[in-house]
């Protein structure tokens, strides 16, 4: 689904020079869930912009469900966007003068897809996340795990191949995150690839696996979980 | 196009968003579309074609008869009027379809009704074709014949006067006194007004049509003053009313309807050879410059554009350039106020022009009101120079915003709205979403 080989992404100001990225290698399968960790400067940002075709790399290769990525016109890659990835942040980002029908709506007017398509996609995705008599609240009007919900369902909506999480949880109480990575793994069984960027080890437990940035370098693209996929109990419930 | 309706949808909520932001634009794009459009207009009522059915084939006659000693102070060189004695050689020729040779005159009217009193009233004193050859239109019978041409008294009422003397009916066979004699109506105009008295652009062409047109034979008899612009040289060589008409004074506007080239290279030979023909008489001492103009190259010559108009029009535009360009400012900084819901967007799969199509159309929405409300200021601004024209020349309706000038409105806003948002929107869409959007 995702498959990276040597990807390089140097920042360079008069005096410094930055390798964000150096020389990551990786490959994510169809339906896989894996949560990448680091701390902070470690990479994972620029991970997710690459991943995401937010921003350039500088070398190797990327291939995105099939397609080399590295040299797209701005309208491919927007469409390629659109199609193939959805995104979850952590402060939701959601428009704060649409309301949560509009907000889902996002992703499906760039398809340019019928307002009767749309709709039912809409409807069902608000349904999926448990917020149909919402449907016209504004952002503002919505809790913290009512936004995430909102993102996750404008998610839905659009039927990504792959989502890419950015601490999804991490502007969350316990109680909200819980539900938040429940639908994850929900979306996940149902055929869903997540690569979710995480500082929680809890959180990354329950992804098949994990890989570790550490000055743009993966250091263990190894750590294998699916064992914890089952409900967390005792700590690691109250944490997540 | 198929994200036209969205960003619509989108335009109304940002301009919602910021009230106070969107009057300022509103209110810089309002008031340079009614400076731009209000000067459009006034410039529009000069150079409108006032007869466009026929403008090609009107020409004006303008004979060098001038001083050998200096040119015409005019800017070609001619006087823009013939004298009496070169307009009587010239309608002899059969070349042109009609003709006429015109002045006007002050005539007093005595009306049949004796609770009205008498009163002084411009008339035109012309020939029998002025009638269709500056398309006038006739409410009741029509022009005189030929034979009146010689000077028989006979008239043609404009509709105002006919209300005025008849109250409106068919007065044509009733009989008006003007001056010291009574005239047959021969002919009723209906509602004729040209945007210009375009038949006579010497002076004040800025006015109603005359109410009154009688033939040109009856200048003799009638010893009819002159009451337009009378430019001459030289003495005069003979005494009173004739000696007058015998000068080098040109007071005559000289108009025929020419209805193709050949015909006016034919007329202009013609007048060169009445010309050559008067050189042997010791006239027309300078060299052969005798003018055959169609209707709006001789509206050019005539400058009947003041300059002031064309350069209060050039003013305008700056002026809504420069309320454009100092848009730019307030737009940039809204549209990279919200980089983060443009990044989001662009994440979600918004392409760069998606993004660029977007904000251009909400400068063209903001634009769009903006032009709205300047149309109405400019609308109150032409009505407030129609009345002061009215209290000047008697006319109240020069000025109009008609569909051509709400056209132009419409291009100006266009055009302010595209230079006011290119660089805000084209900035918006260049933003890096990877830059603006809160992840990592």
């Amino acid at each position: 689904m995702l498959k990276m080989t040597g990807i390089r992404k140097v920042y360079r100001t008069d005096l410094v020079e930055t390798h964000a990225l150096d020389d990551v290698t990786l490959d994510v399968k169809a339906g896989e869930f894996v949560a990448v960790m680091g701390r902070s400067g470690s990479g994972k940002t620029t991970f997710l912009n690459v991943a995401g075709l937010l921003d350039t790399f500088d070398g190797g290769t990327y291939t995105l469900d099939g397609m080399d990525v590295s040299r797209l016109s701005d309208a491919t890659m927007s469409r390629t966007r659109n199609e193939k990835i959805g995104f979850i942040f952590q402060s939701f980002n959601l428009i704060p003068d649409l309301d949560v029908f509009d907000n889902v709506d996002l992703p499906l007017r760039y398809r340019r897809m019928t307002a009767k398509e749309r709709k039912e996609r809409i409807l069902s995705a608000v349904e999926k996340v448990g917020l149909s008599s919402r449907l016209h609240h504004l952002p503002s009007q919505l809790s913290g795990g009512q936004q995430q919900r909102v993102a996750i369902a404008r998610v839905l909506a659009g039927d990504p191949r792959l989502i890419l999480a950015d601490e999804p949880t991490g502007n969350l109480d316990t109680l909200m995150a819980r539900e938040v990575m429940e639908l994850l793994l929900k979306i996940n069984e149902q055929g869903a690839t997540i690569v979710m960027v995480t500082h929680t080890p809890e959180c990354a437990a329950r992804a098949q696996r994990a890989i570790h940035l550490l000055d743009g370098r993966v250091v263990d693209g190894d750590s294998h979980f699916g064992h914890l996929r089952s409900v967390p109990t005792g700590a690691l419930a109250a944490a997540i | 196009m198929a994200l036209l309706g969205y960003d619509l949808f989108l335009a109304r909520k940002s301009l919602r968003r910021n009230p106070g932001l969107t009057l300022l634009v509103v209110v810089g794009i309002a008031l340079g579309i009614a400076v731009s459009t209000t000067f459009a207009a006034v410039r529009h009522a000069f150079q409108t074609d006032p007869i466009p059915e026929k403008s090609s084939m009107l020409h004006s006659v303008r004979l060098d008869s001038w001083d050998p000693a200096a040119p015409h102070p005019d800017r070609v060189g001619v006087p823009p009027q013939v004298t009496y004695r070169d307009m009587v050689e010239i309608m002899k020729s059969k070349i042109p379809v009609r003709q006429s040779g015109m002045f006007k005159t002050n005539l007093y009217v005595f009306p049949a009704d004796k609770a009205q009193n008498p009163f002084e009233e411009m008339a035109r004193v012309c020939y029998r074709d002025f009638f269709a050859m500056f398309g006038a239109p006739f409410a009741y019978g029509g022009t005189w014949d030929e034979k009146a041409d010689g000077g028989e008294p006979v008239v043609v009422l404009s509709e105002p006067m006919n209300q005025k003397l008849f109250g409106g009916v068919n007065s044509v066979g009733k009989t008006v006194r003007l001056r010291d004699r009574d005239f047959k109506v021969v002919g009723v105009l209906a509602k004729w007004m040209p945007n210009l008295r375009f038949y006579d652009l010497t002076q004040n062409y800025i006015g109603e049509p005359e109410n009154l047109y009688i033939p040109f034979g009856l200048l003799r008899p009638m010893e009819l003053q002159l009451a337009g612009n009378n430019d001459g040289w030289g003495p005069n060589t003979g005494t009173g009313f004739e000696g007058y008409l015998a000068s080098e004074s040109t007071w005559i506007q000289m108009w025929v309807e020419l209805p193709n080239a050949q015909a006016v290279a034919a007329y202009k030979s013609f007048l060169d050879a009445y010309a050559t023909e008067q050189k042997k008489i010791g006239r027309f001492q300078r060299p052969l410059n005798n003018k055959v103009t169609p209707l709006l190259e001789y509206m050019a010559d005539r400058e009947v554009t003041p300059r002031a108009v064309k350069s209060l029009f050039a003013v305008s535009l700056l002026f809504l350039a420069v309320c454009a360009v100092n848009l730019i400012g307030l737009l940039l900084g809204k549209f990279l106020a919200r980089s983060g819901e443009t990044s989001v967007r662009r994440a979600l799969g918004a392409s760069r022009k998606d993004v660029f199509l977007q904000h251009l159309v909400e400068c063209q929405l903001v634009s769009a009101v903006g032009g709205v409300v300047g149309v109405l200021l400019a609308l109150g601004a032409l009505s407030g120079i129609n009345a002061w024209l009215k209290s000047q020349t008697g006319r109240g309706d020069l000025f109009a915003l008609d569909l051509p000038m709400l056209l132009v409105a419409l291009a100006l806003t266009a055009g302010a709205g595209l230079v006011s948002g290119l660089y805000p929107a084209w900035r918006a869409c260049q933003l890096a979403p990877a830059v603006h959007l809160r992840i990592g």
